[in-house]
């Protein structure tokens, strides 16, 4: 989008919330948050030499917050012409009416808003990644590598670029603007293997800036090799062994052990880390920092989903807890102070050693390169995955290894982190390094 | 015959005609407009009190350009004809010939009605719904001591939607849809667990009797309290017995989506190449059917304007048919088989599963249960997932029980369960004659996109699966 569609796109977006605030509160809202946010995108999917998807859209739409009586609503709606927007005003207030008060729904008080952080988080590539003929020549040269495999039964590359701005007002004084573009390119790669089967793996990346994308061809070629290297695969016996997980899929691990440290996990009496701040939960290699001003990180903001300033926080130092993921509604429900709801960019203090060496130093163990399924139970931890990986024997990886099962649990697993990679994925929002984990229940034949 | 957009937004045939000509500009083989209005609101009780709304107002139409398996697609948020004529051209550049012919004529067509309601979801006030939550909650926060937070979520929406070919095919449908969820925490000393019961379907408010709502709040503290004696089960191999309902995750996962036309058009799915063969052991049969009445995976007319059917995937352990969206049928030079689905207008149809199930089997529940020395029986899920071409597959299993020596002995949760779809498959050796539709609200993700979809089973023995326990 150029500079002046930006600005017009902004202007489209006050004129939208000076207009439904004032229709909330001429309709008696004590409070209203507005949040206008739109985003316009351009896919392509390209299989077998021929684009097989090509998608390109702009897409709005307008969520407010009302309180109104001491109640609470939250409403979205697309349909943003006037007529329509002041029926959906009408009737959302109607319905909060007759909801029962919740003294704690209010907005935040504007001394929590103070200054946003002045950070220039370099959100937005003016730059962009080129014309229709530059995507279709890049995603072109993307399946070819992911083709180029002896094994390759079929390979899908695909793209996407999107414009995103969004504009959120808090009829207390909050104010908040934020634009960014997002570009994500990846692969998926089937071969075949001997016995019928037919393993699949991804390679999938993601960045702020195009020119902070590996190459196309690069990224072909790593899904291809991924792929190809799940053919034969088996179960190993079920044993306990050393857990090395990949860093790009850490991700999904982390994420389970904060699900039970939100706030609402907390009051509502389902989380197995209550009363557990300042408490160790894992090994000293355990220090995870939530950063939200790193320029260009996927999850960078400037302010919150409450209009709070963001700041980097410590979660975990040396396995002591350091914060919740509190945010204002909670915060008041639990009388703590809000610490934002929610993880941006969550980082893993990186240590000496890459994969391979972490690998080269365990006797027996699975490197886990893919999670299947599987859930967690925040009550008490207890966690089960479907992993897919190789087998570690004296330090060499011996066979790809499939259909097997992790158990364990986030109370007990972290204490049990032994080492962790030189090598953060910098291509998510969660930049992850490798993470290895002793005596780790496997199930398998 | 007019319809919802006509009346509101006053589109006509020569609306649609003009705009399919712009999506045919470049010489597409075919388009359709896909129009959508949907409302939704979800009511919460937290803490004893229902202090929370969500409301969602969704309007828009999706438009797509067919040329050989290549799909162009745009969608616009106003039904303002310059906007569609906008997205027309974005979606019509996937060709690149010269203009290809609107249809002529346009013709209504009209299809069953499987999801009947009393009164439109848009028409139930909200003091209407509120007893609803506040019967649940006290019914769930009553039934034991050890309750100590109950949650409640009253979920329900409406979906018009017209659907207009370059057949001239047009489609008008009105689809219902609520859910009902409650989860409770309990504490026993220390110890604390939570769990959870819902039930969902194509239906209004007259889904909700009194004696609905006291089974949900029942089922949702039984399934709390059991895990409090629950351990988990030890780790490897072992038979496992699904019980009869929700157990249809397993053909969701296992077989399901490897039998969806897309992956096997490209040979990527496990399946590809194996119509025609036999699969699995005769008392093994298995349907995926758009005409099951209010449940979640119903539909009238499916998301492309084909009529939907029930599609036998196996019948008597031989593969028989994929499932089709349009594209697929044509490229395999069948009839679509309705499960051309979508997650609203601004995606792409793919095919997609409705209400899968296998169909009732010789053995008795009992006589299952009997046959196993060491096993597992596996009762409620929470979520499954599956790699189409390896074909392995995982389903995690909230509760259930030990089998031992033929007896149900003591109860297991949170444990995952992992297989491979066709060696599953071939393995389920016993089947019961007790098939349920699960009553629960599940939906499938697939490329990015839920649907709603429903699940059944009768009571069945796998002969041995890698059960993710603790040893």
């Amino acid at each position: 989008m150029s500079l002046e569609d930006r600005k017009r796109e902004l202007e489209r977006a006050q004129k939208i919330i000076d207009d439904v605030m004032g229709m909330a509160r001429d309709a008696g809202a004590e409070e209203v948050a507005a949040r206008y946010g739109s985003a316009s995108f351009v896919s392509l999917k390209q299989r077998d030499g021929e684009i097989e998807t090509l998608q390109s859209s702009k897409s709005r739409g307008l969520s407010v917050s009302l309180f109104v009586d001491g109640r609470y609503s939250s409403n979205s709606t697309s349909f943003l012409e006037h007529d329509a927007l002041s029926r959906f005003v009408a009737e959302s207030l109607e319905m909060t009416r007759r909801l029962a008060p919740d003294p704690n729904r209010r907005l935040p008080e504007p001394e929590l808003y103070g200054e946003l952080p002045d950070v220039d988080l370099e959100m937005f590539d003016e730059r962009g990644d080129g014309d229709m003929d530059a995507r279709k020549g890049r995603i072109a040269a993307l399946e070819d590598a992911a083709r180029a495999g002896e094994h390759v039964i079929s390979a899908t590359a695909e793209m996407t670029t999107q414009d995103s701005m969004s504009l959120r007002v808090h009829s207390n004084g909050f104010r908040g603007h934020n634009e960014s573009t997002t570009f994500f390119l990846g692969a998926s790669v089937t071969v075949r293997d001997d016995d019928g089967r037919r393993p699949e793996d991804y390679c999938w990346v993601g960045a702020r800036h195009f020119a902070d994308l590996p190459p196309p061809p690069e990224i072909g070629a790593e899904a291809t090799r991924r792929a190809t290297q799940r053919r034969g695969a088996s179960k190993a016996p079920s044993a306990r062994m050393t857990l090395v997980v990949e860093n790009r899929i850490a991700s999904r691990l982390l994420g389970s052990l904060l699900a039970p440290l939100g706030g609402s996990a907390l009051q509502q009496g389902r989380s197995c880390f209550e009363g557990m701040l300042g408490e160790k939960l894992g090994s000293d290699l355990l220090d995870v920092v939530d950063d939200p001003l790193i320029p260009r990180g996927l999850a960078s903001r400037l302010y919150d989903g409450d209009g709070l300033p963001a700041t980097k926080r410590s979660v975990l130092t040396k396995g002591v807890l350091d914060r919740y993921f509190i945010n204002v509604y909670y915060g008041r429900k639990l009388e703590m102070a809000p610490t934002s709801g929610s993880a941006s960019n969550l980082l893993l203090t990186p240590g000496e050693r890459s994969m391979d060496e972490l690998v080269g130093g365990v006797e027996r163990g699975v490197l886990v390169t893919s999670f299947l399924g599987g859930n967690a139970n925040p009550a008490t931890g207890d966690f089960s995955f479907g992993v897919g990986g190789f087998l570690i024997e004296g330090g060499q990886l011996t066979q790809p290894v499939s259909e097997m099962n992790i158990a364990d649990n986030h109370t007990e697993l972290w204490k049990r982190l032994s080492a962790v990679g030189n090598d953060p994925y910098p291509f998510s929002a969660w930049r992850l390094p490798t993470l290895v984990f002793d005596d780790v229940q496997f199930s398998g034949s | 015959m007019s319809n919802f957009f006509e009346e509101r937004f006053g589109l006509d045939d020569g609306v649609y005609r003009r705009v399919m000509a712009t999506a045919l500009e470049r010489g597409g083989e075919y388009c359709d407009l896909y129009f959508q209005q949907r409302s939704s609101t979800v009511l919460g009780l937290e803490d004893e009190e229902i202090n929370r709304a969500f409301r969602s107002d969704d309007l828009g139409v999706g438009i797509r350009v067919v040329r050989g398996d290549a799909t162009g697609y745009a969608f616009s948020e106003d039904l303002e004809e310059a906007s569609m004529h906008a997205a027309a051209r974005v979606a019509a550049a996937i060709a690149s010939g010269g203009q290809s012919e609107p249809p002529q004529k346009i013709v209504s067509r009209t299809h069953p009605d499987l999801y009947p309601v009393e009164r439109p979801w848009g028409e139930v006030s909200t003091v209407e719904r509120l007893p609803l939550l506040g019967r649940v909650n006290a019914r769930a926060a009553g039934g034991d001591d050890r309750i100590s937070k109950v949650r409640v979520h009253l979920s329900d929406s409406e979906s018009r939607v017209l659907v207009v070919d370059a057949e001239g095919r047009k489609s008008y449908d009105y689809q219902p849809m609520t859910t009902l969820y409650v989860a409770c925490v309990a504490r026993d000393g220390e110890r604390r667990e939570e769990s959870y019961h819902n039930i969902g379907g194509r239906q209004g408010l007259e889904l909700y009797t009194d004696d609905k709502l006291d089974h949900v709040a029942d089922e949702a503290v039984r399934r709390t309290l059991l895990l409090f004696d629950a351990r988990r089960p030890p780790a490897g191999e072992m038979p496992v017995v699904l019980a009869a309902g929700s157990s249809g995750i397993l053909l969701h996962e296992a077989i399901g989506h490897g039998m969806e036309a897309d992956f096997n058009r490209k040979g990527t799915s496990i399946y590809s190449d194996r119509l025609g063969k036999l699969i699995a052991e005769p008392i093994v049969s298995i349907v995926d059917d758009g005409t099951l009445p209010a449940s979640r995976g119903a539909i009238n007319v499916d998301d492309e304007g084909n009529e939907t059917q029930r599609t036998v995937l196996v019948e008597n352990g031989v593969l028989r048919t994929y499932l089709h969206d349009r594209i697929s049928a044509r490229h395999y030079g069948v009839k679509p088989t309705g499960n051309g689905r979508r997650q609203s207008f601004r995606h792409v149809p793919m095919p997609r599963m409705r209400a899968t199930y296998m169909l009732p089997g010789p053995h008795d529940r009992e006589e299952i249960i009997r046959s196993v020395k060491q096993g597992i029986l596996a009762e409620s899920f929470t979520n499954g997932q599956v790699q189409i071409g390896a074909g392995d597959f995982t389903f995690y299993i909230k509760c259930g029980y030990l089998i031992e020596d033929g007896r149900i002995t003591a109860p297991i949760k949170d444990v995952n369960i992992i297989g491979n779809g066709p060696k599953v498959l071939a393995d389920v050796t016993m089947v019961a004659d007790d098939m349920v539709i699960d009553e629960g609200g599940w939906t499938c993700g697939k490329d990015g996109q839920s649907v709603p979809v429903s699940l059944g089973m009768p009571t069945v023995k796998v002969g041995s699966v890698t059960v993710g326990g603790v040893s």
